[in-house]
């Protein structure tokens, strides 16, 4: 296992009373590519501001390499960052953006030259060196951002939602690059997103944020396969969240019946949510089904449908490659491995119900995100 | 430390602005509240105020009319020049504000040998046998003087508004079935009003406190506020009255622009364009 | 409505340019009058760059504008920064602080600031120039910091916060960051910041007109005094230079600007945007040089230290200027003693002079008020006596001149010129038959066409001598009578006046009107159709304007030498030969012109003169009285 680079310790921040965060405990090792991943609003951007030296944390301890950094400037710090807007000088060019570090440290001319003229090559933007910066483009900005940061050589690169300007498809392509950049300079890069999508794709570790505090910490499978609250469930993908409770292991009960599910070590009736993610459920002719419901909306999503099924008032997300029109009744089944029970926990309740779903206000409060901090 | 610096950085000049804008205007009510003669304590000059009462409405009177003709004649003008290309716009705003860099007093002087009963257009509406007219020495010559003098103050804030309207707005309003009269009243009057406010407020604020337009185009039953103010500094060596004039004049106008803020202004920086 | 609009837009613009049109016409006008084009010339534009002293004035008005430009912008833009960064509420009062120079009317800032400088300058330290250039500069920094604030604030508004953090992630400390980063971005509002404090610092009257004394004059304060006095036709072509300077310098902003606009989305070869940015940079570094040469050598090297600066307040149109090949007596004085630069200002009654003077915060080494001011002055300890071994010209002041009522022991004055009251008139257009004594000037006849004095003691006493009271009368009904009589001529009056009386009597704008003989001769001989009327019968008064050294004189010696000059009988024969006014000295008619020696209007016979009464010095609490009653009179 790599060494450890980065450790924040009981970490508080507040403004004007309100706290932003609460008791943050985290370590970030080297070469390795972490993610923040929270709704707006979380604390995921002020905990990156603090690494980067940007902000001073009300009280608790920044270490770097072992060595409490809390009151460093950003200027000494070997940690860069790339921002969320890019945050380019307009009234450089690419070239002078890039070796705008390097002149700042007062490096020799032909070092400068040689290093911009690599990152240059890195980030595939050979022959922009003297475009101004309003004559790029988003993702050749992005790229920009990325060199400018990179070309000092930091220990830790500090990207804030560096891809969120960006649409889908550059969006995708970027990911990509940055994964492979990450793995060719094997630098600790610390990543904050909005989009779960993004974090499990590209991460070694997600830390999934809320209220300023981490809720759940693990790799990219782990926090979808087993989210450890309704709120890491329902951020992380789809879920249909029910209350059900424990009977004994093995055992749980919802919707008047009980299932087998593959969980244990919970009390004998310890009321618990089960979550169930809408891919994993079954559909079946009525008689076969475990439950019966009616379907009651259809969304074409292109690799599959998204319905809405009502069991007994209760409104459940169903992705289904197969067509039911509204007002027909299905039965579904639902195996025990595709059963995951949690403690109940402060989200219970709050999440999971697709009683007043749409598609479109999906979408709206992603973009809602973008605005973040 | 951010925080810090904030307050390094903007304390000296928070100091200046106390010592040369603040502390001035208590000077000047230490003098409006102190006897001329002797220098002690005294609302004598307060009492004097009385007789100037009538001065002072003509002075509001004659601004708030030179104000509305100014936003009469500036309105259309702004919008004339809002709605031009890129590089007209920018000719036009550059002759709307290049008197404005030129001389006043000689400006006004100007008007002078273009009104007065010898003057320029006299001679030429006796040439055209119209004969001569009193033009200059009445009031309306004074409300010319300040319309004149403070247009481009009303056409500047207005033109900056009215530009910053986003034309799909007005598209909206055609396609909700405004016709243009209507789009106009309905849409860009209402958006316009910051300019609207901002534009009387310069123009009020400096016609109604000038002494030179009334002394050079006025009678002698034209006198403003800031002909007595003038007079008793320059003249009559009375300070104290002098300030206590100020005084009011400041509450006036403080007054006026606070009214004219809470109609929509934003508070910083609600008076330059 | 497009149409009208057009066409409304293209009047509005004629509206605005009209009186700057008639005023560059005026510049190429052979005559005087603005109003009356007699033939072409460009002699004006010599006449201009001849004339020392309005060129100082220019000098003057960018110096200061120049300076305040430059230290506002600095002082300004390090605190909009810091006011940027403080907590919202405090930024809220800070920026109703800015605000109070913008909102606040000129008039009120000027006075208060004139007040404070006085104040704390004359009361609290005890300085006896308190309004020096110094103080103007304050006043005009003063005013200046809002523009540039409030420019530059919206522009830091606007700036990504993120790229001063950018920077700082990069490597850069804050105050690198500041200037490689934060000035970059905001530096379109410093610059139109500092163009508006420039224009409006170079174009401020008002403030300035409050707030300089006498030392240190700007160009729009003396240009409303000479708008006072028949305007010298120079001005005009100094108007006509500057317009076309302003104009050429927005329309080099403008296609500068058009041109960077248009190159933003154009893309440029390297070399190109290489070459040019290193030229901008020169470009803009060779023009800050300039600017601090320029400036540097305006302060520091313009007027010599050894040179001693003697303060001249007289009134208006009271020294051979030079004009109409008259002897220019100042400069004359100054080739004399070269060690003595003579900084010449001018009022137009003895009541601006007494208010000037009293309100404190100014020098002056030598004033020429008249007769009952001298005794005023006197009695208020405001006159310093003289050393009269420093004036041997003394000698040449006739006897009669000597131990005045209000000067009896000839201590504090030298007499420099004397004179009567009369009624000038317009032979065209008044019938001389109406003109039999003061009356005349009640006459409804000419309503409108009548002028009268702008300062109390004159006006007053022509109303005591038409209403047979003693024209120094301490009696406060009589006095009140006098306040009626004059507000009962008002409907008939055009204006009331000092200077103005040249402009408007020379171009018949006005017909008649009651003034100084010795001025009223020069009008006479700029307008043949002027005549003047003594009214002997109802008592006329009879001046002496005597040259005297107030307290807060600083170069006593050089004003005795100054006085003394102008007792020389060639010096004050030249002088009085165009000023018209009638001369103390009788040594001096050998130098006059023999017209002028024997003109009736200037020298009266003595059966005449005999009268003829003075004012006399009255009561510290009358003199407030009838101050009061005027400003009664006028404002009503």
């Amino acid at each position: 296992m790599s060494k450890e680079l980065i450790r924040l310790q009981n970490l508080v921040m507040e403004f004007d009373g309100e706290r932003i965060l609460d008791d943050i405990n985290l370590y970030f090792n080297d070469h390795e590519f972490l993610t923040l991943l929270g709704p707006s609003g979380c604390g995921k951007s002020t905990t990156l501001r603090i690494i980067g030296g940007f902000l001073t944390p009300t009280s608790g301890k920044v270490l770097f390499d072992g060595k409490v950094i809390n009151d460093v400037p950003p200027y000494k710090r070997q940690v860069n960052t790339v921002f969320q807007r890019y945050a380019l000088f307009p009234h450089l060019d690419v070239y002078d953006n890039i070796a705008f570090g390097l002149k700042v440290a007062k490096l020799p001319k032909d070092e400068i030259d040689r290093r911009v003229t690599e990152m240059l090559e890195i980030v595939s933007l050979k022959g922009y060196e003297n475009r101004r910066i309003d004559n790029l483009s988003g993702g050749q900005q992005q790229r920009v951002a990325i060199a400018r940061a990179l070309v000092n050589q930091p220990k830790v690169l500090l990207l804030d939602e560096p891809l969120a300007a960006l649409d889908l498809r550059l969006r995708k392509d970027m990911q990509n690059e940055l994964k492979r950049i990450q793995q060719a300079t094997g630098i600790t890069f610390i990543y904050v997103t909005h989009d779960q999508e993004e974090a499990l794709s590209m991460s070694d570790t997600v830390v999934v944020m809320d209220k300023g505090r981490i809720q759940q910490i693990g790799r990219p499978e782990d926090i979808y396969n087993e989210p450890k609250n309704a709120f890491v469930a329902d951020f992380i993908g789809e879920s249909n969240i029910l209350d059900g409770v424990m009977l004994a292991d093995y055992k749980v009960r919802f919707f008047g019946r009980t299932f087998v599910c593959v969980d244990k070590g919970f009390a004998p009736n310890e009321p618990v949510d089960v979550v169930i993610r809408p891919e994993d459920i079954d559909i079946v002719p009525q008689s076969e089904g475990h439950l019966v419901g009616t379907v009651t909306s259809v969304t074409f999503k292109g690799l599959n449908y998204d319905i809405i099924v009502d069991f007994r008032g209760f409104k459940w997300l169903i992705q289904t490659t197969d067509f039911h029109a509204v007002g027909s009744t299905i039965g579904i089944r639902l195996n025990p491995e595709d059963i995951h029970i949690m403690h109940k926990s402060e989200y219970s309740g709050m999440f999971g119900d697709y009683s007043s779903y749409s598609a479109e206000y999906d979408e709206l409060t992603e973009d809602a995100g973008d605005e973040e901090e | 430390m951010k925080k810090n610096n904030a307050i390094l950085l903007s304390t000296p000049y928070i100091l200046w602005m106390l010592a040369f804008t603040l502390i001035p205007l208590g000077v000047v009510a230490y003098y409006a509240l102190t006897d001329p003669a002797t220098g002690v304590f005294s609302l004598g000059n307060l009492r004097d105020l009385n007789m100037y009462w009538g001065v002072l409405w003509e002075s509001i009177l004659y601004s708030l009319i030179s104000a509305f003709i100014c936003l009469l004649l500036g309105y259309p003008v702004a919008y004339f020049i809002a709605h031009q290309g890129a590089v007209a716009q920018k000719i036009l705003y550059m002759l709307v504000m290049l008197p404005m860099c030129m001389s006043f007093l000689l400006r006004t002087l100007a008007w002078v040998g273009l009104l007065q009963d010898t003057g320029i257009i006299n001679d030429f509406l006796e040439m055209i046998g119209i004969g001569r007219m009193q033009l200059i020495r009445t009031p309306g010559a004074v409300v010319l003087g300040m319309v004149y003098n403070y247009l481009p103050y009303m056409i500047l804030p207005l033109y900056s508004t009215i530009v910053k309207i986003n034309p799909r707005l007005i598209e909206a309003a055609e396609d909700l079935g405004c016709n243009t009269v209507q789009v106009f009243r309905r849409v860009t009057l209402p958006l316009s009003v910051p300019g609207i406010l901002s534009g009387i407020t310069m123009v009020f604020v400096p016609a109604v406190s000038t002494f030179y337009i009334s002394q050079k185009l006025g009678g002698t039953d034209t006198v403003l506020i800031g002909d007595v103010i003038e007079r008793q500094f320059k003249q009559g060596n009375n300070p104290n009255l002098g300030a206590a004039l100020s005084l009011v004049l400041m509450i006036l106008v403080f007054v006026c622009t606070g009214i004219m803020n809470r109609f929509g202004a934003d508070e910083e920086g609600g008076v330059i364009a | 409505m497009k149409k009208t609009n057009r066409i409304l837009t293209i009047l509005i613009f004629i509206f605005l340019y009209i009186p700057m049109a008639v005023l560059i016409v005026a510049s190429f006008n052979t005559g005087k009058d603005i109003a009356n084009f007699e033939g072409f010339t460009l002699h004006r534009y010599v006449e201009l760059f001849q004339d020392a002293h309005l060129l100082q004035l220019l000098r003057n008005s960018l110096v200061v504008s120049i300076i305040s430009t430059v230290v506002a912008t600095t002082f300004g833009t390090v605190a909009a920064v810091g006011i940027h960064n403080l907590k919202p509420r405090m930024r809220k009062v800070v920026m109703s602080l800015t605000n109070i120079p913008m909102t606040n009317p000129d008039i009120v800032t000027g006075v208060s600031l004139s007040l404070l400088f006085v104040f704390v300058g004359t009361r609290m330290l005890g300085q006896r120039d308190a309004l020096t250039f110094w103080t103007l500069l304050i006043a005009h920094i003063t005013f200046n910091l809002p523009y540039v604030i409030l420019n530059v604030m919206p522009k830091l508004q606007q700036m990504d916060n993120s790229l001063t953090d950018a920077a700082m992630d990069l490597g850069c400390t804050p105050l690198q960051a500041f200037f490689k980063v934060t000035l970059h971005e905001i530096m379109p509002g410093i610059v139109s910041g500092a163009i508006m404090a420039f224009t409006m610092s170079l174009d401020d009257f008002v403030i300035s007109y409050f707030v300089s004394g006498l030392d240190f004059v700007t160009l729009p304060v003396e240009i409303y005094s000479y708008t006072k006095k028949p305007i010298q036709p120079k001005v005009y072509a100094m108007f006509t230079l500057l317009f076309l300077l302003i104009f050429v310098l927005m329309v080099a902003m403008n296609l500068l600007q058009i041109r960077a606009d248009r190159n933003k989305t154009v893309r440029r070869s390297k070399v190109e945007t290489k070459a040019m940015r290193t030229f901008r940079r020169v470009a803009a570094g060779a023009l800050a040089c300039v600017l601090l040469v320029i400036s540097g050598y305006l302060i520091f090297f313009a007027k010599p230290q050894e040179q001693i600066t003697l303060n001249v307040y007289n009134w208006g149109q009271y020294i051979a200027d030079g004009s109409d090949d008259s002897m220019e007596v100042i400069r004359e004085f100054e080739t004399r003693y070269p060690h003595i630069k003579v900084n010449y200002s001018t009022y137009d009654s003895n009541e601006i002079m007494y208010s000037k003077l009293s309100n404190g915060g100014i020098t002056v080494d030598v004033i020429i008020p008249s007769d009952y001011m001298i005794a005023r002055l006197i009695s208020e300890d405001m006159l310093l006596p003289l050393d009269f071994d420093n004036i041997p010209n003394y000698q040449y002041i006739d006897e009669s001149f000597r131990n005045t009522s209000y000067d009896p022991e000839n201590r504090y004055s030298v007499p420099y010129t004397w004179g009567t009251v009369g009624i000038l008139y317009n032979t065209k257009y008044v019938d001389e038959a109406d003109v039999t004594g003061w009356e005349v000037l009640w006459n409804e006849k000419y309503a409108g066409k009548i002028l009268m004095f702008g300062n109390s003691r004159d006006a007053f006493g022509i109303a005591q001598y038409l209403l047979g009271y003693d024209v120094n009368t301490t009696d406060k009904a009589e006095l009140q009578a006098c306040a009626d009589k004059l507000l009962a001529q008002k409907p008939v009056l055009q204006q009331y006046v000092m200077d103005e009386i040249f402009a408007t009597m020379q171009n018949e704008e006005a017909w008649i009107a009651p003034y100084y003989a010795g001025d009223c001769l020069t009008m006479m001989g700029e307008n043949e159709n002027l005549a003047f009327y003594l009214p002997e019968s109802q008592g006329f008064n009879l001046f002496i304007d005597a040259m005297c050294i107030p307290t807060c004189a600083k170069e006593k010696e050089a004003a005795e030498l100054f006085i003394n000059f102008l007792c020389d009988p060639e010096i004050a024969g030249a002088n009085m030969d165009w000023i018209c006014y009638s001369t103390p000295l009788s040594a001096a008619k050998d130098y006059m012109d023999p017209e002028t020696v024997f003109d009736p209007v200037s020298y009266p016979s003595d059966e005449i003169l005999a009268h003829g009464s003075s004012y006399a010095y009255l009561p510290e609490d009358i003199s407030r009285y009838v101050e009061g009653l005027f400003m009664e009179v006028r404002n009503g």
